[in-house]
């Protein structure tokens, strides 16, 4: 039983990151990169001292997603991807968390470009629920023998 | 484990890092061969007309006082009736006008240059290609 939901677990979370990670690639409703729009999104939280940085996040951000979800599956990368994620996770909630008491009228940005602004407290809990879901599935690969044995 | 975590998380990053070098070099590529869509200017074109642009900032009240282009002025669908008054006022009609919006797939420019075109019957206005995004090098 334990097995099952942890199997579920991983294809739902494996699930999230793909598609959030995919749609911040490519925009498949203009059929051209999505990294403009996502550029504007992380932007748009005035976390980053620099739009340099933005953009460099709204290349490799989508990607580590996309990357670490797919790794979930791979035996010997899964508490490297679950730490990824988590780490992930954690610093969505955090900027939404901050985006929500500073007061911005912003949108999301996590799946893409949307045009409504984002309803926060809505976001909180789905990313709590999110980063709830990651940690079991660390907490499950952490305690996880190692595939390969220590050499002698 | 520490180890075993932080040796697989560092494979996993340098993964994810492989894809995302390549998708950043290809859209710089496809970025600079990206045709221009009709009454649209690309960024190096409006910067060589200098001051015979007027940039019109089609993004919201918040981010046009946040940070713009200077010399702007803020027209947006928003606030149109309130905004368009004083922009009237301020824009010199020797001046081209070249509107835009944050980048990527914002639609604001297109839309207040589209509106300037039909409702204020001012020609030959234009719409800054990348928007925003592009005037800080993004």
């Amino acid at each position: 039983m334990a097995g099952l939901v942890i199997a579920g677990l991983r294809l739902a979370v494996a699930g999230v990151f793909l598609y959030a990670g995919t749609l911040k690639i490519w925009d498949f409703t203009h059929l051209r990169s999505a990294t403009p729009d996502f550029t504007i999104a992380i932007q748009n939280f005035r976390l980053l001292p620099s739009p340099d940085l933005a953009l460099l996040l709204a290349v490799y951000l989508p990607w580590l997603e996309v990357t670490a979800a797919s790794a979930l599956f791979i035996r010997r990368l899964a508490l490297g991807a679950a730490t990824a994620l988590l780490g992930l996770s954690a610093v969505f909630l955090g900027a939404v968390g901050s985006a929500w008491w500073r007061g911005l009228d912003i949108a999301c940005g996590c799946f893409g470009k949307e045009n409504a602004p984002a309803d926060f407290r809505f976001l909180l809990l789905r990313n709590t629920a999110l980063l709830a879901a990651v940690t079991v599935l660390f907490l499950h690969e952490w305690r996880r023998p190692s595939p390969t044995p220590p050499h002698p | 484990m520490i180890a075993r975590a932080a040796r697989q998380l560092a494979l996993v990053l340098a993964l994810a890092l492989v894809p995302a070098v390549v998708s950043g070099a290809w859209q710089l590529a496809w970025k600079k061969a990206e045709p221009l869509a009709a009454g649209e200017v690309r960024l190096a074109t409006a910067r060589e007309w200098g001051a015979r642009v007027q940039w019109v900032d089609a993004r919201s009240r918040a981010k046009f006082e946040r940070t713009r282009i200077p010399g702007a002025l803020l027209l947006n669908e928003d606030e149109w009736d309130k905004l368009v008054g004083p922009f009237l006022d301020a824009w010199d009609a020797d001046k081209t006008l070249v509107v835009y919006c944050d980048g990527g797939s914002c639609e604001a420019s297109h839309q207040v240059a589209a509106r300037l075109r039909k409702d204020l019957m001012i020609g030959g206005v234009l719409v800054l290609k990348g928007g925003f995004a592009e005037w800080q090098g993004l």
